[in-house]
């Protein structure tokens, strides 16, 4: 079960960054656009776009194995979570309406770190697709010797 | 839109830090793994280094599964790139090691951190591929020519900074001229060169260091308005010959003009002038210090169009510093150095069956050793009073002070470079006659050591 702190933590407009590997295991990184805890706090769902995110979602549909680490830009604080894929389908309005609310929490920690708001607003964000984590791990990954300790 | 090729210095952006990068990795069970890295540094265009200060995952993994995944941002637009890494090495020392940590270290005293955040390694990693990332802005990407000249510094630059830092750690004179001759071959190979140091009382240059030449002619002399070497020396200003004409080759007048003086001595008192006798190119610059010339940096070459302005420039800026070094050579005294030595003690003889026979000529102060010329001049006093103590007091320790006070070696009181002579007479020793030696002591201080016994004739002038 994800601890509350991470739950509030994935609440504050993070950035999100997933991790993948593919049949030989060479790792792909990407960016996330939106994340939220499910009720159960099992589970995540995060949004990706395609265009961005082509390898990481053919590495998921083929071997569902995912990291994601969040970190909030204004203090960096940072977790991670491991887990296996749930489902990968395209953004639903539901999802669309969570992922305005991340944004707005997300363009405003950019700011506040001094990126432009222009460019921070020129992010795409979408069309995007919804994938689903059953999360298996959570690690503290605030930088420091603390950093990869599971929760 | 498919662009041309991306290189890393292409990324130049997103080297600086200001955005922080991810980094992708894989456990051998196959479990990914994705954190932050503060900064990504540029090392060559091939290779970049990720800071190791913590064992974490990333580490771990990286031992297991030497392949990363790095996305870096470019914050002028948020345009994201991929780099497909494969870990290389890991530098725990140079000059790359000590830039990162330093820069790390400034970070966490800031935070009060300073024992928490240290630079274990600087991992360097091979880039594979660059990528790309589409759909990541809808603002345009900065073109690829907008770039701060101040970021990739051209090689020569860096490799003059490099030289700059060497010549500046050098402790004494004689170093301070083999790293510059030896610096000038590994970074822009000039296989062949020698450094000339004016004697403005004879009006002539004298050869104090070579590279490249199978002999080294140290203590050949040229005199000022000579070929190319003496020419550069009266003009002050840098010279480049191409296309060299065999009799304007070299101030090899020097030779001539020694087969030209009467009397069988006089001839062989004269070494000949380091050289390439097929040489295609020539440059000389003067070592300027204010207005006067210190002395001439030589190089040469056997190709067509290898020596040019480019050079020429880097030669120049070389010279510079060893005009400066040589000047705060001249100036440091040896004070510090008490004139009486340890009791002095005779050397080992370890074959009495071996001997040198050193001949002194009063008429121009010259030594010939076992028929051979040796040296002349002051170098050539200054080896007379040394090798005399030696045999009347058996002295074995010297110093430089007490030498430069000496009247009868009539060396000028006042700014005389007196190492430079001391250099060219070890010099000449080490090729004419290696079991005589001048071994340093430490600043202004040097011992003569010897494995053979020494004999010694003087013939009056």
């Amino acid at each position: 079960m994800i601890p509350p702190a991470i739950v509030e933590l994935l609440r504050t407009g993070v950035s999100v960054n997933v991790g993948t590997r593919d049949a030989d295991l060479l790792p792909e990184c990407t960016r996330g656009w939106g994340i939220w805890v499910d009720d159960e706090r099992q589970a995540v769902t995060l949004l990706l776009t395609e265009s961005a995110s082509a390898q990481t979602l053919a590495n998921l549909r083929e071997n569902g194995l995912i990291a994601i680490t969040c970190s909030r830009p204004t203090d960096h604080v940072t977790c991670q979570l491991k887990g296996k894929i749930t489902h990968i389908r395209p953004a639903t309005p539901e999802d669309y309406a969570r992922q305005r609310q991340w944004r707005r929490a997300f363009l405003g920690e950019l700011i506040a770190v001094g990126v432009p708001a222009e460019q921070a607003d020129a992010i795409i964000m979408e069309p995007a697709v919804s994938v689903g984590v059953h999360v298996t791990g959570v690690f503290a990954q605030t930088p420091g010797p603390g950093a990869g300790e599971k929760v | 839109m498919e662009r041309a090729t991306l290189t890393l210095k292409d990324l130049w952006a997103c080297f600086e830090g200001i955005i922080p990068a991810t980094i992708a990795t894989c456990a051998k069970d196959g479990t990914p793994n994705i954190s932050y890295v503060s900064q990504v540094h540029y090392v060559d265009p091939e290779h970049v280094a990720i800071s190791f200060q913590f064992f974490n995952k990333t580490r771990k993994n990286i031992a297991e599964h030497p392949f990363a995944c790095v996305m870096v941002l470019d914050p002028r637009a948020i345009q994201a790139y991929r780099l497909s890494l494969k870990y290389e090495r890991s530098e725990s020392s140079g000059p790359l090691f000590h830039a990162m940590s330093l820069q790390l270290q400034a970070i966490a005293s800031h935070a009060g951190m300073s024992d928490v955040f240290r630079l274990r390694a600087a991992d360097i990693y091979a880039v594979r591929r660059i990528e790309r990332v589409e759909g990541i802005t809808s603002l345009p990407t900065p073109p690829r020519d907008e770039r701060p000249p101040s970021l990739f510094i051209e090689p020569d630059l860096h490799a003059l900074r490099v030289i700059a830092e060497r010549l500046n750690r050098t402790e004494c004179l004689g170093e301070l001229l083999e790293t510059a001759l030896h610096c000038l071959d590994e970074f822009f190979g000039l296989h062949h060169t020698m450094l000339l140091l004016v004697d403005e009382k004879r009006r002539t240059l004298q050869t104090i260091a070579s590279r490249g030449y199978q002999e080294n002619g140290v203590g050949s002399e040229v005199g000022f308005g000579e070929g190319l070497i003496g020419t550069v020396a009266i003009a002050k200003l840098p010279l480049r010959l191409s296309g060299l004409d065999h009799t304007l080759r070299y101030a090899r007048a020097v030779h001539d003009r020694a087969e030209a003086v009467s009397g069988p001595d006089a001839v062989c008192r004269e070494i000949p002038l380091p050289g390439l006798s097929n040489a295609s190119t020539q440059i000389a610059v003067p070592l300027m210090i204010r207005h006067r010339c210190l002395g001439v940096l030589v190089a040469e070459t056997l190709e067509p169009l290898r020596l040019l302005i480019r050079e020429e420039t880097l030669m120049a800026i070389v010279a510079g510093h060893l005009a400066a070094g040589i000047e705060q050579s001249a100036q440091e005294t040896e004070d510090q150095v008490p004139i009486d030595g340890p009791l002095p003690t005779p050397p080992a003889v370890r074959s009495v069956s071996s001997q040198r026979s050193f001949c002194f000529y009063h008429a121009d102060d010259c030594i010939f050793v076992d028929g051979e010329y040796l040296i002349k001049n002051v170098p050539g006093r200054i080896l007379w009073r040394i090798l005399k103590q030696h045999q009347d007091e058996q002295r074995v320790e010297f110093t430089n002070r007490e030498l430069r006070i000496d009247s009868w070696l009539g060396l000028p009181e006042w700014k005389d470079n007196f190492e430079t002579r001391l250099i060219l007479l070890r010099k000449r020793l080490e090729q004419k006659c290696p079991d005589v030696r001048l071994v340093p002591r430490g600043r202004g201080r040097f011992a003569l050591e010897t494995s053979v016994k020494i004999v010694l004739s003087e013939k009056p002038a």
